[in-house]
């Protein structure tokens, strides 16, 4: 079941276009409107909620990068498979 | 607390030295052929050159005067990743597809080699990078005194009475100079990879990622209690400071920030565009496989090295009480505490962050420097032997002036800017690139002019509205610029351009610089068309990917005037790059190619010699100038590169085959398939070839069976007979070549032949031709078609020849296909032919057979007492069979019956002599006896001659008597079938076959025959038949038959006979000639 998924999920991003939707959505978050909703000075278990943001919001983005690397290496050793016979 | 100046001297020199050693290692590796350098790992490590000391102390007083925007810095490079795997991947299969030097190389290649572009790109480059290295300057400078207490910005060196006084940073430039020379400027050739350098830099990223990590720990965990604890207890003490450090600020609650959209665009571009980024991702890529890997773990890095920023930031205005002297609380935070151990972990961290930058911005830089600025000055001149060790020393020259640059900018402007805020400026610098970039990268139409338009008026505004104010502010120039706009107009001023106020000075600059720069690129793109150099590149950099998919092979669409040889290019090569470099290079070359026999490449091949020498000079001097030194060679030569007449137009971009190829190789096909006569072929398809390709003459020869050569078809205009005189027979010679070589053979310009050979062709003004063989594939030439041009020189390029060439293969097809059905009627007639003969033959042995039959007695003669019949059934048409019968009187009657050996003609010709012989001597009364014996004498010579034998029996018989005399020449033994007589009597004489011996003795016998005796005379064709079992006919059954048949009338025993071999053989046909005679006694 997992692994079912994860194969969906790797499958999804070997698009270029989830890449596009990515980055772009990158850019939306680090600006003015959802910036705004976070900028604010209180806190979240003695976190500010800014920081907390930035700082959560980049390891999701490095691990949609690994992800995404890894559909790469997916692909292209499936087509090294092909390839062989 | 400090460490004091030699402690820190010292440490900082031993880690020197081991960042040498790591060089020296890496580069020992490589040349030993097993490189560590070679990995996404170390590739990753050197991206992160990216954090230099801004990172290392400037982040964290960024973070603690406006607090987190500082992170925008580093959002924006991690964001950038993702599109690595599209943008980086093709920037690197691109630069190492075209020796690709630096960014400079890169923009000013794409837009057709324009040496203006890279000029303007290099010279942008080094001053937006001036502030950059003059921070790397100022914070190592800054923290050394720090960290070893050291008072005053310069050493004094007691000399003699006086002192000779240092500026520090001074001297820290020198260093970083020398390093930099070493590490980057030993040898020329710089679109080689410098491992030691690459192997540094990934060092140094390890060292400043544990060094910050190490500090933030220690703030963190050591001086406080975790992270929450840092927060609480700052907002608790500093509540208002809290909330500005956490939230973003605007210009208008604070003129230092920088609104997080400028920081977030500035270093999305300046991780790409920087040229340390763009050499370090690009040129010092090994395998561009490792993008995929570099693209999360770079993004890993920064978020490693940023996460303890904030509290260290907060820790120190805890530790100190203000934030004043931020920029350097990694270092001073500690030094309060009293750890000097984490300080100077912490000052060899941020000296790391430092010289990895400078040392890849100065190499970068001064590559940029000798290859647009220097060079294109430089090839202006001849060529002399020093020239190598000129361009490394201006290399070298150039790395100096790259670092004290960005000294004198840190004099200058020293201390009046942040950390962050002086790094900005250098961002915004690198941006200009951006417009040009992506549209070298994506957008065709992007042109040079666009180029060079967009990046001067964004150069032009950085400069005006960014780098004057950045002086301004340290006094340098007037501050009523600023405050009113050159000569007082309002609308100029620096930071409020055309009345835009309001907005920081980086946003301000931005806006305006990119509005001009992208619409400038924009608009002359549109407006202005691409010249032809130009698009070749837009093929190469946008047409990239679609190669890789169609496995397109790009066609030269130039040739060499004149032909140079390879030494040539050698000497031309080693006059820049040095003597071993450009045998090493022109090995590399040769390695792949068939060279001819003089050591020289084909003509189609010189072109791509011209761009392989062009790509190995560009590996050292840049693309512009590669392109600039080889036209000015051949130009000297007296060669230049020419457009080669485009035979097929437009359509070769998008595919293979030509249209118009397509097109009269189907007309050709239509030509062949239409009819068999060769003569109609050879006409049409060479009048084809003239119409189409608008040839002046074009002649097929053909080889005869015979083996000469002759002219078969001549096309074109201005026809003479061809005769002593013409001018095609000049280009016998070629046209035997082609015809023994099987290769076509062209001569592309008349005027470069000797002039002798094609005398009279040149007079006939023909300019260009071509000797094409036609030959199926495996099998010898059939003949040569020549073609020739009036108009064009340079006609036949390897497409076009290719294109004839598989015409005349074509047409030797038809030329086979032809020769075939002519070989086969050929073959059929001559069957026919035979046929008939046969039939004629036939007819006349039926003749023969006819003449033959009736040479034998129809009848036999009436005797009274006897009753005769004879009768021979001849397996050929002819045969040897003869028997007869002569009366002699009204009692006597003589029979023979005699074989001649063979079926043949000659059998038949010896038996008709036989039987005149025979009938000469009707009227004589010899016996049996002496007739065979003349007989023999008479016929041995013509036997002899013919190699032939006649078996013969003789009888005489009286009816008044009864008796029967005989005489024997070996033949069958005759039977008598006697009433009462079980067994037959067979009738035997002493005799020689005829024919052997030239006088022979015949014995005579003599029997006398009762009345109701059968006699039965046969040839050897009756014993001899052989059933389907193989068994023979034999005496015996003879004789028992004519026991059986004896009481029949003569006649129906010879039926009989005939009856019973056909039933023995189970055939109607015999095998051979059966002759039977019977005489019967009544």
């Amino acid at each position: 079941m997992i692994s079912r998924v994860r194969h969906r999920i790797l499958h999804r991003l070997q698009l270029r276009e989830s890449w596009m939707i990515f980055f772009i959505m990158g850019i939306i978050m680090l600006n003015f409107p959802f910036l705004h909703i976070f900028n604010k000075s209180d806190s979240v278990f003695g976190f500010p909620l800014l920081f907390l943001y930035f700082t959560v919001g980049w390891a999701v983005s490095i691990a949609v990068i690994y992800l995404f690397t890894l559909s790469v290496n997916q692909n292209n050793s499936g087509r090294h498979e092909k390839k062989e016979p | 607390m400090k460490t004091g100046l030699a402690s820190a001297a010292v440490i900082s020199l031993s880690y020197t030295l081991l960042i040498f050693l790591v060089a020296w290692y890496a580069h020992h590796r490589k040349m030993s052929g097993r490189s560590i350098v070679g990995n996404p790992y170390i590739y990753s490590l050197s991206i992160a050159v990216y954090c230099t000391s801004w990172t290392f102390y400037g982040s964290v007083g960024k973070a603690a005067t406006t607090g987190i925007d500082f992170l925008m810095i580093y959002l924006g490079p991690s964001l950038t990743a993702f599109s690595w795997f599209f943008i980086l991947r093709r920037m690197v299969q691109i630069s190492k597809e075209n020796n690709i030097t630096s960014i400079a190389d890169f923009i000013s290649l794409r837009y057709g080699k324009s040496a203006w572009l890279g000029a303007l790109v290099t010279l942008i480059a080094i001053l937006g990078i001036m502030p950059y290295i003059a921070l790397q300057i100022k914070a190592v400078s800054t923290s050394f005194y720090l960290i070893s207490g050291f008072q005053g910005n310069s050493f004094r060196i007691p000399h003699g009475d006086s002192e000779l006084s240092v500026p520090s940073g001074f001297l820290l430039a020198v260093i970083l100079s020398v390093f930099s020379v070493i590490f980057g400027a030993r040898r020329l050739v710089s679109s080689e990879r410098h491992e030691g350098l690459v192997a540094a830099v990934a060092f140094e990223s390890l060292v400043k990622l544990a060094s910050i990590l190490g500090v933030g720990i220690f703030v963190t965990y050591q001086l406080f209690d975790g992270f929450s604890d840092i927060f609480t207890r700052f907002q608790a003490l500093h509540p208002e400071k809290f909330t500005q450090l956490f939230t973003l600020s605007s210009a208008n609650n604070n003129p230092e920030a920088i609104p997080s959209f400028t920081m977030l665009f500035l270093s999305m571009g300046a991780v790409m565009l920087l040229p340390r980024q763009f050499h370090i991702m690009v040129i010092e890529n090994s395998d561009e496989r490792h993008i995929t890997k570099a693209m999360w773990m770079f993004p890993v890095y920064l978020f490693l090295i940023n996460l303890f920023v904030m509290p260290i930031a907060l820790g120190g205005i805890l530790s100190t009480g203000s934030s004043a002297g931020a920029d350097f609380f990694v270092i001073s935070i500690p030094l309060t505490t009293g750890h000097p151990g984490i300080a100077m972990l912490a000052f060899l961290g941020g000296l790391s962050a430092a010289a990895g930058m400078v040392i890849v911005e100065s190499v970068a830089i001064s590559t940029m420097l000798l290859n647009h600025i220097f060079m294109p000055v430089i090839v202006r001149f001849p060529p002399q032997a020093w020239f190598p060790l000129l361009l490394i020393n201006l290399k070298r020259l150039g790395i100096f002036l790259v670092i004290f640059l960005g000294y004198f900018y840190y004099r200058i402007v020293g201390d009046s800017f942040m950390l962050v805020n002086m790094g900005m400026i250098s961002f915004s610098a690198a941006a200009q690139f951006l417009p040009a970039m992506l549209g070298a990268l994506y957008w065709r139409r992007g042109n040079k002019t666009g180029a060079i338009t967009g990046i001067l008026f964004g150069f032009l505004i950085w400069f005006y509205t960014l780098l004057i104010p950045s002086f301004s502010h340290s006094g340098w120039i007037s501050r009523e610029l600023l405050a009113s706009g050159p000569f007082g107009l309002g609308l100029l001023k620096p930071t409020a351009m055309f009345g835009l106020t309001g907005m920081d000075m980086w946003s301000h600059s931005l806006f305006w610089s990119m509005l001009f720069n992208i619409s400038g690129y924009i608009i002359c793109s549109i407006l202005l068309r691409q010249d032809e150099s130009e698009r070749d590149q837009v093929r190469k950099f946008i047409g990239i990917f679609e190669v890789e998919r169609r496995q397109y092979h790009s066609i030269e669409a130039k040739r060499l005037s004149k032909p140079v040889t390879i030494t040539q290019f050698v000497s031309l090569m080693t006059k820049f790059i040095g003597e071993a470099e450009a045998q090493r290079a022109i090995e590399s070359y040769r390695g792949t190619r068939e060279l001819d026999a003089d050591g020289n490449v084909s003509e189609f091949e010189l072109p791509n010699l011209k761009r392989f020498t062009e790509k190995s000079l560009a590996g050292s001097v840049g693309a512009a100038a590669a392109g600039a030194i080889v036209d000015s060679f051949l130009s000297d030569m007296g060669s230049r590169m020419e457009s080669v007449y485009d035979i097929f137009s437009t359509v070769r971009t998008s595919l293979d085959q030509s249209r118009e190829s397509l097109f009269v190789r189907l007309k050709a096909s239509e030509i062949i398939n239409r009819t068999l006569d060769l003569q109609i072929i050879m006409d049409d398809l060479l009048k084809l070839l003239l119409k189409e390709f608008r040839l002046d003459a074009a002649i097929v020869q053909l080889k005869a069976e015979d083996g000469s050569f002759s002219v078969r078809s001549y096309q074109g205009t201005n026809r003479r007979p061809i005769n002593e005189q013409h001018w095609f027979l000049e280009s016998m010679p070629y046209c035997r070549k082609a015809l023994s070589d099987r290769k076509a053979h062209f001569v592309n310009d008349v005027g470069l032949v000797p002039q002798e050979t094609l005398e009279k062709t040149i007079a006939e003004g023909i300019l260009s031709c071509a000797y094409i063989p036609i030959f199926r594939e495996g099998e010898p030439s059939l003949g040569v078609m020549s073609v020739f041009s009036k108009s064009i020189s340079g006609l036949f390029t390897e497409e076009f020849i290719s294109l004839l060439a598989s015409l005349t293969g074509q047409f030797a097809q038809a030329v086979t296909i032809v020769q075939e059905i002519e070989a086969r009627d050929h073959e059929r007639k001559q069957k026919e032919q035979a046929l008939l003969n046969n039939a004629r033959v036939l007819r006349d042995m039926e003749i023969a057979q006819q003449i033959q039959l009736s040479f034998l007695p129809e009848t036999a003669p009436e005797l009274f007492g006897i009753e005769m019949g004879g009768r021979c059934i001849s397996a050929a048409h002819v045969g040897g069979d003869y028997y007869d019968f002569f009366r002699r009187d009204e009692q006597t009657v003589d029979l023979l019956i005699a074989d001649v050996s063979g079926h043949s003609v000659g059998a038949a010709l010896v038996m008709s002599e036989v039987r005149t012989l025979l009938r000469a001597q009707v009227n004589s009364s010899h016996n049996a006896s002496s007739i065979l014996q003349s007989l023999n004498s008479q016929l041995y010579d013509d036997l002899t001659r013919a190699e032939l034998f006649i078996t013969m029996f003789y009888a005489k018989y009286n009816a008044s008597t009864g008796r029967l005399s005989y005489a024997n020449a070996g033949h069958n033994h005759p039977m008598i079938s006697r009433k009462g007589l079980a067994a037959c009597i067979e009738l035997d004489a002493e005799g020689l076959i005829l024919g052997v011996k030239q006088s022979v003795i015949f014995e005579e016998r003599i029997i006398e025959l009762q009345k109701g005796d059968v006699v039965l005379f046969y040839t050897d064709g009756l014993t001899e038949a052989t059933s389907q079992e193989g068994e023979m006919f034999e005496k015996e059954r003879v004789c028992s038959l004519l026991g059986r048949f004896y009481h029949l009338p003569v006649k129906e025993i010879i039926d009989s006979f005939y009856q019973a071999v056909a039933e023995f053989t189970g055939s109607t046909t015999l095998q051979d000639d059966i002759s039977i005679v019977v005489l019967k006694i009544i």
